[in-house]
């Protein structure tokens, strides 16, 4: 996985002398789906409208495709497809007029268009006018859009915004078949990392402009570690066995916590507590979720 | 890379009623001149019973500077309004295109369509003559001119208006701003050569025709230029 998609070098964007983007440093590796979080005003649409050319950086530097943006503009984006923010399309005009706008501008054959329309499930409604459609579907088009020009990254800024779970749930399982199908990269940026997790292979967390985490979603599911909660008939007298075989669990609200036990340990204590007469009502594993270690990294700046 | 943008830009403006737009502005000033020499019939005639065309040219020329300069506010920010409706900015310019062909693309479109107006415009005078009983032989390069060179003179408030509705994306700056010099260059008469709202009637009429074409050619390109630096390095949101 040495062959980077995007690599960004200190990435910098000020407005005001304040730093929307500070120094960030983002890699992605082809076939990826690399997620990309953050709380809101982190600056995630900042740095992707970098990546697009859309605005100049400060400072920093960025590679895609191991091209200078800076320099190769033009033939980088020829493999690139985006939504950025919330889809851009003409209302007035329905969905194959405006597919039919890009494929003009990228001069591609006309099939093209049907194809696109086809992956996002539009066909039915694409002599429509986009007024008229609804959030998800727009959302939709847009990623039609993007896959126009059969990019080989696709930049996709909280695409799932807005829309309800079932719609999320077909933008999720549209986003997974892209390197499957298609071999594409994809970058997808979103501010729940419950979203992501089900379908990102790597995950980018940024606060404040800055990378505070950037590894594989194992590693940082691997940041959670679980704790193990017991509900019993005589909590006081369980816990005194409990430490009797080495184990220290704490009372909470008539349950009794213990950090990190393994299998067999769990079993044990289980089988002391049963011989000794207790009844045992409960026995559940508490793991911290993604979210909260996300809530953790995020809050903290960032000391994983 | 060019002509993509303008073929895409010309689907973009389906149903916009900017045709509409470009086909009503000369058939309304040839209209208003169909009433004027209708009602005043006797009157007008015998006033340019020497020059017909001539005399009712003169009178059509009159509102022409206005038209052109309202057209072309009203055009530019169409144009621009497309894009900016729904922030499609970022979706066009993240394409494979160039800047500078996407503005190109919008100055050819604005240019084309009220050129488009103005050969009407050009005709309509031509059909008004005859249907009022004008002599048979048209001053064909009389009427050619009334279409063509004030037009070429209005180019630098039209780079002007196209370069202010792309940059902002509210359009009330630069729509006012238009209407204003609009209606403003029925005063400016008096502050001379020098004032770019007078040229489109200097083109027309007076010794230095040439001058104020070549004036306004200039200074569009100009303008223009501009404006396309500008637009090749701002920032998009
Ligand atoms: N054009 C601008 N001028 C000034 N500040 C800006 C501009 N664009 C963005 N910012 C600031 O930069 C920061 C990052 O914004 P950005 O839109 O990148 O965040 P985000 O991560 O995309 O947030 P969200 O989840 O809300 O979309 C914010 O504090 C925002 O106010
Ligand atoms: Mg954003």
């Amino acid at each position: 996985m040495n062959e980077f998609v995007i690599r960004t070098h200190n990435l910098t964007k000020k407005y005001h002398d304040r730093a929307a983007v500070n120094s960030l440093n983002l890699s992605i590796g082809r076939g990826e789906i690399y997620g990309f979080l953050g709380p809101n005003g982190a600056g995630k649409t900042t740095t992707i409208r970098m990546l697009l050319g859309l605005i100049r950086p400060t400072s920093g530097k960025v590679e895609i495709f191991g091209k200078d943006l800076q320099k190769d503009r033009l033939n980088i984006l020829k493999k690139v497809g985006s939504l950025v923010e919330y889809p851009s399309y003409y209302g007035h005009l329905s969905a194959v007029e405006n597919l039919e706008a890009i494929r003009r501008i990228l001069n591609l054959p006309k099939s093209r268009i049907a194809e696109v329309l086809d992956i996002v499930s539009l066909t039915k409604e694409a002599r429509r006018s986009v007024k008229g459609y609804s959030l998800g579907m727009k959302q939709r088009l847009g990623i039609a859009s993007a896959l126009l020009g059969s990019p080989e990254l696709l930049i996709l800024d909280e695409p799932t915004n807005g829309l309800d779970p079932s719609g999320i749930q077909e933008i999720r399982e549209l986003i997974k078949r892209m390197p499957k199908e298609h071999g594409i990269t994809v970058l997808v940026s979103s501010h729940l990392l419950s979203e992501v997790e089900l379908m990102a292979g790597s995950v980018g967390i940024i606060a404040q402009g800055r990378m505070v985490f950037q590894d594989t979603i194992e590693h940082l599911q691997h940041q959670a570690s679980s704790t193990i909660e017991m509900t019993v008939s005589e909590p006081e007298a369980a816990v005194w066995i409990a430490r009797d075989s080495g184990l220290t669990g704490q009372l909470q609200e008539g349950r009794i916590h213990f950090d990190g036990l393994s299998n067999t340990q769990v079993a044990g204590l289980v089988r002391r507590l049963v011989e000794n007469k207790h009844d045992i009502y409960r026995v559940e594993e508490k793991r911290k979720s993604l979210e909260d270690i996300f809530m953790q990294i995020v809050g903290t700046g960032g000391s994983l | 890379m060019m002509l993509r943008a303008l073929s895409a830009d010309f689907l973009k403006i389906r149903g916009k009623g900017l045709w509409l737009l470009i086909v009503i502005a000369p058939v309304g000033l040839v209209a208003m001149q169909a009433l004027n020499f209708g009602l005043r019939y006797d009157f007008l005639t015998k006033l340019y019973a020497k020059d017909l065309w001539g005399g009712l040219l003169d009178n059509i020329l009159r509102f022409v500077p206005i038209a052109l300069f309202m057209g072309a506010t009203l055009v530019s920010s169409l144009i621009a309004g497309v894009e900016h409706q729904l922030s499609s900015w970022k979706q066009l310019l993240a394409l494979p295109i160039s800047r500078t062909a996407v503005f190109s693309a919008k100055y050819t479109i604005t240019v084309l369509l009220l050129a488009v107006s103005c050969v009407l415009l050009s005709i309509g005078s031509a059909v008004l003559g005859i249907a009022l009983g004008f002599p048979t032989e048209l001053p064909y390069s009389d009427l050619a001119r009334i279409g063509l060179y004030p037009f070429i003179a209005s180019l630098p408030l039209l780079a002007l208006q196209l370069w202010l509705s792309l940059t902002f994306r509210n359009q009330a700056l630069s729509v006012s701003l238009g209407i204003a010099m609009a209606f403003g260059s029925i005063f400016t008469g008096n502050l001379g050569e020098f004032c770019p709202l007078n040229w489109p009637l200097l083109t027309v009429e007076g010794k230095h025709q040439g001058v104020f074409l070549g004036a306004g050619l200039g200074l569009g390109l100009l303008i223009m230029l501009i404006g396309l630096l500008h637009f090749n390095r701002k920032d998009v949101a």
